[in-house]
């Protein structure tokens, strides 16, 4: 604790901003990337053609009233059991790719690479559990069976993907950004490809698995069916993250990485080893991207098919709004799968393409990564005498 | 100098020992075999023209990410320049055409639009990375994401669909008397106006980076601003104008290839540029920043992409159309594994503070 201690205050004046200057940031980017949204919705409802326009301002016609499509959004995320579930459903999956993230971010890694992770991992699983499906037990042993090794498989297979990035980093070199970037690309046709050739369902059109038994998934309780969410999965999420923030914050392992990614050549010369932080943390991330993807098939579609939502990029945009932090992250979960759950609302009532929701996402990102543009506003509402931000402006 | 001739004269000599290699394993190949059928379609004009239309969007891409790495900033955001000039570029193709404009001038409006589009994007992300100083990656990875949302947003909201109807593409110019030649004239000059546009835009590049004020300013910010503030040039200013390169050359890039190549925008999955700016950070990694070495990288990836619509064709290689897809982002994570360390530039995604 004393060797923590003395290394927080060393490095504490490099962290550079305070927890509550960060919750600041976060919620800031959060309200700008709304009123850009209203301002992108305004401009396409300008730009469409419709039948009969919603909303007139001096004269001119828009085919969508943006402040209609947020009470559209937030409605269609809480009010009613089914909307209730499935944003949490998205806030489930969020949480794993999330800590995909945060993980590798906090021993100074960029893990771009979930979504690749969350692909293979959700394919392993639905392979996996139908070629097990024929041996197992049935009843609730069978169940239990099934989805203990559905997760096993898909956390394996998306641990192996996340590990490939850590060992051509260490081994060859390779800068980890660019390559889990391309590995995306390649589990999106390597994935197609398998299904495709080896494990497609041929009495049905388009290129997915069969359905795993019915045993194998994960059912609904207080949720209606059709909202493919159950509680229990969303408190084991909140185990797992709790599981990481313990492994952070209270084990050796946890303090190397955190070093690792606070001052990479002081950690190395106090005997942190290099090679297996990196390895370590982006195994572990792949392997919950992995868990995430199984989750996915085995409480959501219930196999694979082609076309996975953009679960892994979501999660990036949900770790850095917590700051990386594993205690952020369900507050910053909800928040995106509100804006998930919303969105598809919003399309169907009002018209607006539920692609509004991936503008919102880069734009949080894009703003959250910039605390000094706040910093700036902060600065000038201060000099004019609008809001008193204390002495720790220049921060 | 002389270390680029060498260089040249080095690639020339394993590309032409490349060529005669495969030309006796296909004398060598008995007749009638799938190795035969291979050999044949690579070792084929059509192929060569396809590797060089190909390559066009990675080649830009990399060019631009060059100009942006040099001055010192990671610029993860080309493939979401790419994205946008392609989409805008398409976009306004079609508005011309309904106003009335013909085809032709309408494809060349539209490929300025691109550009302009792509110009302004990259000011937005110079903006935030310098004035703001944003986290470089997290900046360009959210530039990439963005686009990645507006693309299909915009297009579902003017074409009532994410992929946009076909708009024509600039065909291929042939060169009078050049294109006349055995085996380089339909290559090389009988080509679409955007291979023509890369081979020129590659030297004239490198001459830029290497022999211009700008230029050596711009290498400076990358490896020591400190030097450059102290000689009095602004340090600031250099970067966005490096960025700003970067934008111009994407927006080649972007609208280059939808024009060019495609003739339409798709805006499901990954968009239709579907990585190629990533390929293009690859090959700028691969020519180590020197723009005619990455053009050469881009080729390289580009005729493995290219390798797709041809040994489909073969009955007998019964291999999946999307493991084809899938084969340069393989290749390119080979030839990295091989590259070893490039040497980046030092001062790489540090911001510098100038009233220091």
């Amino acid at each position: 604790m004393s060797v923590s201690g003395r290394l927080k205050r060393l490095f504490g004046s490099l962290v550079g901003l305070s927890t509550g200057e960060r919750v600041l940031v976060s919620l800031a980017a959060v309200a700008f990337a709304i009123g850009a949204g209203m301002v992108v919705i305004l401009g396409a409802g300008y730009a469409a053609s419709c039948e009969s326009p919603v909303l007139f301002i001096l004269g001119v016609e828009f085919c969508y009233n943006p402040t209609e499509v947020l009470f559209v959004l937030v409605e269609g995320a809480f009010v009613g059991n089914f909307e209730l579930g499935r944003t949490l459903r998205w806030t489930t999956l969020f949480l794993f790719t999330g800590l995909s993230f945060a993980i590798p971010y906090k021993a100074g890694l960029f893990n771009i690479g979930a979504q690749g992770q969350f692909v293979l991992g959700s394919l392993g699983t639905a392979v996996g559990v139908l070629w097990i499906a024929g041996v197992a037990p049935g009843g609730t042993a069978g169940a239990v069976v099934l989805v203990s090794a559905g997760l096993a498989f898909g956390a394996v297979v998306g641990g192996f993907y996340g590990f490939l990035p850590g060992y051509l980093k260490v081994r060859f070199g390779m800068n980890e950004v660019v390559t889990t970037l391309l590995f995306n690309f390649i589990a999106t046709a390597v994935a197609f490809v398998l299904v495709d050739q080896y494990f497609v369902d041929e009495s049905i059109s388009g290129t997915q698995t069969r359905a795993v038994p019915e045993v194998a998934r994960l059912d609904p309780q207080l949720f209606p069916d059709s909202a493919d969410f159950s509680l229990l999965v969303l408190l084991f999420a909140l185990l797992v993250v709790a599981g990481v923030f313990w492994l952070l914050r209270r084990t050796i392992t946890g303090y190397e990485i955190r070093a690792m990614g606070r001052q990479p050549k002081a950690a190395v010369f106090g005997g942190v080893d290099e090679r297996f932080t990196t390895l370590f943390s982006m195994t572990t991330a792949g392997a919950i991207a992995g868990i995430g993807g199984a989750v996915y098939v085995l409480m959501v579609v219930g196999r694979w098919q082609t076309g996975p939502p953009p679960v892994g990029f979501d999660g990036i945009a949900v770790s850095i709004l917590a700051s990386n932090n594993p205690v952020g992250l369900f507050p910053s979960g909800l928040l995106f799968g509100v804006l998930q759950s919303g969105g598809q609302e919003v399309q169907v009532q009002t018209g607006v393409p539920s692609e509004l929701v991936g503008v919102l996402r880069g734009l949080i990102i894009l703003l959250v990564a910039t605390p000094e543009l706040f910093r700036l506003m902060g600065k000038r509402l201060q000099r004019h005498g609008i809001i008193d931000v204390g002495t720790d402006g220049e921060n | 100098m002389r270390a680029v001739t060498r260089t040249v004269v080095r690639w020339i000599a394993g590309f032409t020992g490349l060529i005669l290699v495969l030309l006796g394993a296909r004398f060598l190949a008995p007749s009638g075999s799938v190795g035969e059928q291979v050999l044949d379609a690579v070792l084929d004009t059509g192929y060569a023209s396809s590797v060089l239309r190909v390559a066009v969007p990675v080649a830009f891409a990399a060019m631009g990410g060059i100009f942006a790495e040099k001055a010192g900033v990671i610029n993860i955001g080309i493939e979401g320049f790419l994205i946008l000039s392609a989409l805008s570029s398409v976009v306004t193709v079609a508005r011309l055409t309904d106003a009335g404009i013909s085809p032709k001038l309408a494809l060349w409006g539209g490929f300025l639009a691109g550009i302009l589009v792509s110009i302004g994007a990259a000011a937005v992300f110079g903006v935030f990375v310098i004035r703001f100083k944003s986290n470089q990656v997290i900046a360009g990875l959210a530039i990439w994401l963005i686009s990645l949302g507006v693309a299909p947003f915009v297009s579902l909201v003017l074409f009532e669909s994410v992929n946009s109807p076909s708009v024509g593409t600039f065909g291929e110019w042939e060169l009078p008397l050049l294109s006349e030649l055995p085996v380089l004239g339909p290559v090389l000059f009988d080509a679409s106006p955007m291979v023509y546009l890369m081979l020129l835009t590659a030297p004239l590049c490198w001459y830029t980076l290497r022999s211009t004020r700008l230029g050596r300013y711009i290498r400076a910010c990358g490896d020591n601003p400190r030097a450059l503030d102290t000689a009095g040039v602004s340090v600031s200013r250099t970067r966005f104008k490096g960025i700003l390169l970067s934008g111009v050359l994407c927006g080649i890039g972007g609208a280059g290839f939808t024009l060019g190549q495609l003739g339409r925008f798709v805006g499901s999955g990954e968009t239709s540029i579907g990585g190629r700016g990533f390929l293009g950070i690859v090959a700028y990694l691969f020519g180590n920043y020197n723009p005619i070495v990455s053009v050469g990288g881009a080729l390289l990836f580009a005729s493995f992409d290219a390798l797709q619509f041809r040994l489909q064709q073969i009955a007998a290689l019964d291999v999946p159309q999307q493991l084809f897809q899938v084969l340069p982002f393989v290749v390119v994570i080979l030839v990295l594994m091989f590259l070893g360390r490039t040497r980046i530039p030092a001062a790489l995604g540090e911001h510098y503070d100038e009233d220091e």
